[in-house]
């Protein structure tokens, strides 16, 4: 049967697996990713702390380089941008620790053998990475969501926050009402699943091209080189994916704190131009 | 069967708009960086942005792919 050839090939799991049961809790492949992902995060941060160097060595300034780049660009969004860079840069930290966990080798490929009940053997991968999970995602677009939701009914009141989204002319409300609330619930599906959707579906193209190429690395030998560039293609994509996540969420507290500031939020921008290019380290970052 | 065909249309068709919109937004900001070199830095966040926005739909389709296959 060539169907069940090709699945034995390829592995392709849309649910995190369980790799044991603590009562009625599963504990899922996936949490080991997420669990590796922090502890990554705390070495880095006990590291850096240890000893830390006004004049930072090539170790620390490697650790530094993405949180300088990410408060360069926090601090230019808005003028109460202290109140929310920890979030977003626990977000952004968090997220591509969590991407470039799947990268590394061993990810997906050890396992435990498990023979499920009609005799299928299958691997369960001890290491899935956590943004490979849709729980995972969820969860931060939820965090994510709690927080703008919470700046916009600070900017506004409660009830100022329901006018919002009522919309301007009160007659239009039956309308508009249920248009701006699937809109905001749009950004929490929008969030979580886009960087699910693109850290598995990295996963199953990396799996893919090495499943093709082990097909032909007999004959051609240099064919390994070819998942090797999907590889450095899906360090971008981790890259890219934690970056556009902070970046969203940044961008929807933003535009809560902005709305409810006077003078809405064109005026702010334009302080937050100037505040930018005051700023050494976003000159930094930008350069 | 019926479904693996449709996952892959839903994929392959839903592929082409978002592409189109990338490739349109890339040009666009190139453009404007080829202009202005120095707007970079100005640039880059209301870029990186419209990229996720305009990958959603792709994302989308994405999805429905991987509901037809697994649900």
């Amino acid at each position: 049967m060539p169907e069940e050839e090709g699945e034995s090939l390829i592995h392709v799991a849309i649910e995190a697996e369980t790799l044991f049961t603590i009562g009625p809790l599963a504990f899922t492949n996936s949490m080991v990713g997420a669990l590796l992902a922090s502890g990554v995060l705390l070495l880095g941060a006990w590291y850096i702390s240890r000893h830390p160097m006004l004049v930072p060595g090539r170790l620390q300034s490697a650790l530094e380089l993405p949180i300088e780049m990410m408060s360069g660009i926090i601090s230019g969004s808005t003028s109460r941008w202290r109140s929310y860079a920890a979030l977003i840069l626990g977000l952004f930290l968090m997220i591509l620790v969590a991407n470039w966990v799947g990268l590394l080798p061993g990810v997906g490929t050890i396992g435990i053998t498990h023979v499920d009940e009609a005799g299928h053997e299958a691997v369960i991968p001890i290491v899935r990475p956590a943004s490979a999970d849709l729980n995972f995602t969820l969860g931060l677009a939820i965090i994510a969501f709690v927080m703008f939701v919470y700046w916009g009914v600070r900017a506004h009141g409660g009830w100022g926050y329901l006018k919002e989204l009522m919309g301007q002319p009160l007659y239009m409300a039956p309308l508009m009402f249920p248009i701006n609330l699937i809109s905001e619930f749009s950004r929490l599906i929008s969030l979580s699943m886009r960087l699910f959707g693109n850290i598995f579906a990295g996963e199953v193209l990396i799996a893919t091209m090495l499943a093709l190429t082990t097909a032909i690395v007999f004959v051609l030998p240099l064919a390994f080189f070819v998942p090797a560039v999907f590889l450095g293609l899906e360090l971008l994509f981790g890259l890219v994916q934690a970056l556009v996540f902070a970046l969203l969420a940044m961008t929807y507290i933003s535009v809560a704190i902005a709305e409810g500031q006077p003078g809405g939020h064109e005026t702010d921008h334009g302080e937050a131009d100037a505040v930018d290019a005051g700023h050494p380290a976003a000159d930094a970052a930008h350069a | 069967m019926d479904s693996n065909l449709a996952a892959g249309l839903a994929i392959g068709l839903g592929a082409i708009g978002p592409g189109i919109g990338l490739g349109l937004g890339v040009s666009k900001a190139m453009e404007a960086l080829g202009r202005n070199p120095e707007a970079a830095g100005a640039i880059f966040v209301p870029y990186i942005l419209g990229l996720a926005l305009t990958e959603a739909i792709g994302i989308y389709a994405l999805v429905i792919g991987l509901l037809l296959m697994f649900v």
